[in-house]
């Protein structure tokens, strides 16, 4: 059995369609798999997508803490993967960034989809602008 | 009694490449000429190469340490308040597994070794730059370097700062000159070394870029209530320099000197040598030597370093 966790554009669910950004997604739609059925779908909101910095790691404990143990991302961060590798998960590349996620579950379900181990962004990809700054201010 | 204390001359400039570190290290060298004891401090620790200039060698003094954190599994009872409360996000935290701290955002505020109820978090530190000190010529020279790829330029600054106390206090030691070269900008390390400073020189050309960003570096040197007067490199340069003395003056900023455009200061800079040091004497007829000797004499008027 396993429990996919994919970044959602609005309130999740399998008709809602994927948001291309990880940390920064409006919701998580956690989908259980198994013998390649569908057993659960649930929903939960994404507490890190307004943060400031560390959104990557914030929305990694959270779809962790939900029970997921792989991922189907669009862009993915340094920070999030970091994370993820961190808590043994397995991450997996979307093809493109706004399927719906009924779709990208049949893909990943059908073995299409491929593991990836590194970032495709930079940091503060899918924020809304400032934010940023690892400055040289601090202490 | 009292309190001997050296001039420390602050030589900035807002914009790159005007020559600040040309004008710090042939101050110095001016200096020592005249019989003083000099500290020259590169303060732009993420590019510091006023060594190059003075041609000296590098001798490693200290490296510079910043508290990470370090997780006692052992200890720890899970209870996330550490990573709850750490704005950085450093800690990542899930449920079952003790905190992993995710170093690359760490600030190094120490808030979760001081909360944790269980004594679970330990000081540790990773070295993010080093201190160097040098001697060339009878100048000394001290600098510090931030690694490539660390964040923290101004840990590397304020340890730079703190080994300039230790001297100022130490009779010994004591120069009665310190010369502080700094980076490009107006940002928080040249902040930090600027109010250090007893008087500071900005250092410009005149061009429209020098113009801007000495205006800026003037705003940041006012904020800090210190005095200044400008120094215009390349002052031969064509094309701008009537508006640029129209709007230095307008602005009532004003000129410790001027620096010509020479085939002598290219020359010496390109081979490592101060101009000012000159060994062979072939420099003293130039004008840039000339200028180098007015801005010393308008510097022991403007300030009151004794001759």
């Amino acid at each position: 059995m396993v429990v996919i966790a994919i970044p959602s554009a609005s309130s999740g669910g399998l008709s809602d369609k994927m948001d291309a950004r990880f940390g920064r997604c409006q919701s998580f739609t956690f989908v259980t798999i198994n013998k390649d059925q569908i057993k659960e779908v649930k929903t939960v909101p994404n507490p890190a997508k307004d943060e400031m910095g560390g959104a990557g790691i914030l929305a990694s404990q959270t779809v962790y803490n939900e029970g997921a143990n792989e991922v189907i991302v669009g862009f993915l961060g340094p920070n999030a993967i970091n994370s993820l590798k961190s808590l043994n998960m397995k991450v997996f590349q979307a093809p493109n960034n706004n399927l719906p996620i009924r779709e990208v579950v049949d893909m990943h379900m059908n073995g299409k989809l491929s593991i990836i181990d590194a970032a495709n962004v930079g940091r503060h990809h899918g924020g809304r602008g400032g934010g940023g700054g690892y400055g040289r201010g601090g202490l | 009694m009292s309190i001997l204390k050296p001039k420390i001359i602050c030589v900035t400039g807002g914009k790159g490449g005007t020559g600040k570190t040309l004008v710090a290290v042939n101050l110095a060298t001016i200096f020592k000429n005249h019989g003083k004891k000099v500290l020259l401090i590169d303060g732009d620790v993420e590019n510091p190469n006023t060594y190059l200039l003075l041609g000296a060698k590098l001798k490693s003094l200290a490296n510079v340490e910043f508290f990470i954190p370090k997780i006692n599994n052992e200890k720890c009872s899970m209870c996330g308040l550490c990573a709850e409360n750490c704005l950085s996000h450093a800690l990542l935290k899930v449920k079952d597994i003790p905190p992993i701290p995710m170093l690359n955002l760490c600030s190094g505020c120490k808030l979760c070794y001081k909360i944790c109820p269980d004594n679970a978090i330990e000081k540790d530190s990773k070295i993010i730059g080093t201190l160097y000190e040098s001697e060339k010529n009878e100048i000394k020279l001290m600098l510090g370097e931030l690694k490539p790829s660390e964040a923290r330029s101004a840990v590397i600054v304020k340890s730079l700062m703190q080994h300039l106390d230790r001297i100022i206090k130490n009779p010994n030691v004591m120069p009665d000159v310190v010369i502080i070269d700094t980076a490009p900008g107006a940002h928080c390390d040249v902040e930090e070394l600027i109010q250090k400073a007893d008087i500071v020189i900005p250092v410009t050309e005149p061009t429209r870029f020098g113009l801007l960003d000495l205006t800026r570096i003037i705003e940041l040197i006012t904020l800090l209530n210190k005095e200044y007067r400008a120094i215009v490199n390349r002052a031969s340069l064509p094309g701008y320099k009537e508006e640029f003395s129209l709007e230095l003056k307008r602005r009532d900023i004003e000129i410790l000197g001027e620096i010509p455009l020479s085939q002598e200061v290219v020359e010496s800079y390109c081979q490592g040598t101060p101009l000012m040091e000159d060994p062979s004497g072939i420099y003293t007829s130039s004008d840039a030597y000339h200028a180098f000797n007015q801005i010393y004499d308008n510097l022991l008027k403007w300030s009151d370093i004794q001759k």
